[in-house]
């Protein structure tokens, strides 16, 4: 389990900005190796991508949509659930892809800290410390859960993690909704609005762009938070030990290392990232459920963006996160002239779609573009030349 | 791009009003909201609807354990829309529908998956709102799915006709204005139920209970106990809740005090009834005790078929009702379906068009002024005789009906259950200051 995403991640990490390059400015991801190791690159490109995307996903997919009478566009609220369900799976694959972890049950702490968020909101309703709450349940809840869960490796940590998180479901659902309201779902959210309520979050403050939501402002900068914070953690040493582990666990064990408080920092960072999608979650659903939040499907979802996305690179899950809530979402109601109606089929689409990726692209959607950008830019190298450049990224730091 | 602007002029009003920090847009939007369309009142959520079609939004469940109830709903919203435009069923009987579109516009529809999943239905609810420009959305078929969408809608200020969700919530403390449920709830099952039951099975009995332990369930389970208690004098041995979604059990009925329970009930709805109950049948407690289901749907009763005979429930709607409404519904269906409608049909179809007759009265699609046609609706033209669309909690007030299992060697494809009695209103209904409706607070209309 753990070979073959390890070997991917330590080719990865100076490809960071390549996805961001690419979907700003088109096919220009020429190898820029000597930009790609940047921190500010790795944002800035990000950052770019991030201003065209809700009028790519909204204005031209509906469109085309239009042009070819297939509803295929997307709609307001899209770009910001992508991002959020994005900066969840950018830790997840700190966990999976680098440290080499399956979690089963990161929907406890996305989850828990959308409740906290949820119910923290009653009392001070400002979004900004929502997320610091939140990702502060979500951060104490992850280290008893990560504590006990550690002491085992493969299948058995799988399954450690997912018993906690269906615990806490199931209290979610039953014994306890006199806090979460159960089953109706948590709904009594107050989000007024950005620095002391003076920003609604869903004013449009662009005219003619609807889609451009200061709700979608905020995603896009808590996501760029996580990307830096995400790119420096992969660059610096403390990285360099985590995809370590994530190759050879007792090699780092013999170097004299404590392998098992590096894995627990490791868990305990990824639930930080799931933590603030959480509350970012609840803020812009302003609703979340049990099965929503808690659900051992919702921690499924994320190993499946994350492998579709790819698990060797820092922004490639996002790619996959975008692709799942896509079909799940705007595929879904899509009706074809013959097929008729997609409806239920979108399981079966997205099955379909993760089948081919995981295939015929083992390194997930990210990887598939780095190799087409090598190809086009006849950048030759090779996935052999990947691994050295990674170790120097990591040293340089 | 110039779909962008139209959607920003009927969308942005209610969306920028009260922002002070956007001020300024809020203007703007104002002035080309009022511009186009029959602008007798300001934009509000999807109004004014834009061309020659109206858009209904259908979420229904495609996917996931009520997919087969799911599939049922769309057939009868389809039958809606198409005798909207074309005429047939009711639409040639109620008077305030033509057989030629809502307000002169055609009703298009566009669908999709609740699969079962609060947040997936919110988010295929959005999608339909944002995109598609629908006016109503309509669908659902359980309660946690049904607040999520109506509190979506209050929000989005798009009308949601509520099709099956039992629980109390919907129009209990979760209630919106922006949301009707002409379906009974939990606390209705229990009034209509419990004079039956003792009618049956005498008085002074005692009764065991297990329950779904999520809200319906533990709603449901809540009322059968005040309603056998204050009713009929009977006694709860004890009730004892079970995860939802369980599928085996052995264990809970094997608790069950043969002895000194004389009836038991099991709430548990869907998937969960056709596992307990056969399970219930096979541990031979239908020898020692009388057994009750308080909510019967198809798909429990299919799958349940050889344990069902002489077991009691309550059902929104039944085929076999000889009155016109139900029997010019049904034809019209088997027409199109070759077979009979399920009840989540009937709620499908009526659901629709009461929309479009509440639309047609209030002569605008203007969400306000269409809920104050929809609030203190009185109508016998559904198949259930006179109901009311209550004002208070958005709660129709109507008959319920009360079933019995058939059994198996007298069921046919289509008929599984009788209809026992149909419970009056009048003995089903509370005031609106009095059980689930103490906890309603509607919410405002976005007009005033």
């Amino acid at each position: 389990m753990t070979g073959d995403p390890a070997d991917d991640a330590a080719g990865a990490v100076p490809d960071g900005g390549t996805v961001a390059g690419e979907t700003a400015g088109g096919s220009g991801g020429s190898a820029l190796a000597g930009l790609r190791e940047r921190d500010d690159f790795v944002v800035i490109g990000m950052a770019a991508a991030l201003v065209a995307f809700p009028f790519l996903l909204i204005d031209v997919l509906g469109g085309v949509g239009d042009a070819v009478g297939l509803s295929v566009g997307g709609y307001s609220g899209l770009p910001s659930l992508v991002l959020i369900y994005g900066i969840v799976v950018i830790g997840f694959n700190l966990l999976l892809g680098y440290t080499g972890l399956l979690s089963f049950g990161h929907a406890a702490f996305f989850g828990s800290a959308a409740y906290a968020a949820g119910l923290f909101s009653q009392v001070v309703p400002s979004p900004i410390l929502m997320v610091v709450v939140g990702t502060l349940v979500a951060t104490l809840l992850a280290w008893p859960i990560g504590f006990v869960s550690i002491r085992r490796s493969g299948v058995y940590f799988a399954v450690l993690t997912l018993t906690f998180g269906q615990a806490l479901y199931f209290w979610a659902l039953g014994p306890g909704s006199w806090l979460t309201d159960g089953d109706d779902g948590f709904s009594g959210i107050e989000a007024d609005g950005l620095f002391l309520g003076a920003l609604p979050l869903d004013a449009e403050p662009i005219p003619m762009l609807d889609s451009y939501t200061v709700m979608y402002a905020f995603t896009a900068v808590v996501m760029l938070v996580g990307v830096w914070a995400a790119n420096r953690i992969v660059n610096s040493p403390y990285g360099l030990i985590l995809e370590a582990l994530g190759e050879n666990e007792e090699r780092v064990e013999f170097v004299g290392l404590n392998v098992f408080r590096y894995k627990l920092m490791a868990f305990m960072i990824s639930a930080v990232f799931a933590g603030v999608g959480g509350a970012m979650f609840v803020i812009h659903e302003q609703y979340i459920h049990p099965t929503t939040g808690l659900y051992w499907i919702q921690s499924g979802d994320f190993v499946i963006m994350t492998v579709l996305g790819g698990t060797g690179s820092l922004v490639g899950p996002v790619l996959g996160a975008l692709v799942f809530e896509y079909v799940a979402n705007v595929v879904s109601g899509v009706s074809l002239p013959v097929v008729g109606s997609i409806g239920s089929l979108w399981r079966f689409v997205l099955g379909a779609v993760f089948v081919f990726i995981v295939w015929v692209f083992p390194r997930g959607i990210y990887g598939a573009f780095a190799d087409l950008a090598r190809y086009a830019t006849g950048g030759g190298g090779g996935s052999g030349g990947e691994e050295p450049a990674a170790a120097d990224g990591g040293e340089r730091e | 791009m110039a779909e962008d602007t139209s959607v920003l002029s009927r969308r942005d009003v209610l969306k920028t009003s009260g922002a002070a920090g956007a001020a300024g847009l809020a203007g703007l939007a104002g002035c080309t909201g009022g511009g186009g369309g029959d602008s007798e009142y300001s934009s509000l959520g999807n109004y004014p609807v834009e061309g020659d079609e109206v858009v209904f939004g259908f979420n229904v469940p495609q996917s996931g354990s009520y997919s087969q109830e799911g599939a049922d709903e769309l057939r009868g919203y389809n039958l809606a829309v198409d005798h909207l435009n074309n005429g047939g069923g009711w639409v040639d009987d109620w008077s305030d529908l033509s057989g030629d579109g809502v307000l002169g516009k055609t009703v298009a529809s566009v669908d999709g998956d609740t699969a079962t999943d609060p947040d997936q239905a919110r988010q295929s609810a959005q999608r339909m709102i944002n995109r598609d420009d629908a006016i109503m959305i309509s669908g659902g078929s359980s309660t946690s799915v049904a607040i999520a969408v109506q509190e979506l809608c209050q929000e989005e200020r798009v009308q949601f006709q509520c099709c099956i969700t039992h629980g109390n919530g919907t129009t209990a403390s979760e209630c919106v204005r922006y949301s009707t449920r002409e379906m009974f709830n939990a606390y209705m099952t229990g009034a209509a139920l419990a004079p039956v039951l003792e009618e049956e099975y005498g008085s002074d009995l005692n009764f065991y209970q297990l329950y779904a332990d999520y809200s319906w369930g533990q709603s449901q389970q809540r009322s059968m106990n005040q309603f056998l208690t204050e009713g009929p004098g009977w006694t709860q041995v004890e009730s004892v809740g079970t995860p939802l979604g369980t599928s085996d059990y052995s264990s809970y009925l094997s608790d069950v005090p043969r002895d000194e329970a004389d009836v038991l009930i099991l709430n548990h709805y869907g998937l969960d009834a056709a596992n307990s109950l056969p399970q219930a049948i096979e541990a031979g407690l239908d020898q020692d005790m009388e057994i009750v289901v308080p909510l019967y749907n198809r798909l429990m009763a299919e799958a349940a078929s050889d344990s069902i005979g002489d077991i009691f429930g309550t059902a929104d709607w039944s085929w076999q009702l000889e009155n016109g409404p139900t029997q010019t519904f049904v034809e019209a269906y088997r027409e199109e379906h070759d077979r009979a409608p399920s009840y989540a049909a009937r709620i499908a179809y009526t659901q629709t068009l009461q929309y479009a007759a509440a639309a047609e009265r209030a002569e605008t699609f203007y969400p306000p002024e269409v809920i104050r046609q929809l609030e203190g609706h009185e109508f016998d033209n559904a198949g259930l005789d006179a109901e009311t669309m209550r004002e208070c909690d958005h709660q129709a007030q109507r008959d319920v009906l009360v079933m019995r299992g058939l059994p198996p060697e007298e069921q046919t494809e289509d008929r599984l259950l009788e209809v026992l009695n149909q419970t009056s209103r009048d003995d089903a209904g509370y005031a609106c200051d009095a059980g689930p409706a103490a906890d309603c607070q509607l919410g405002d209309y976005g007009d005033e």
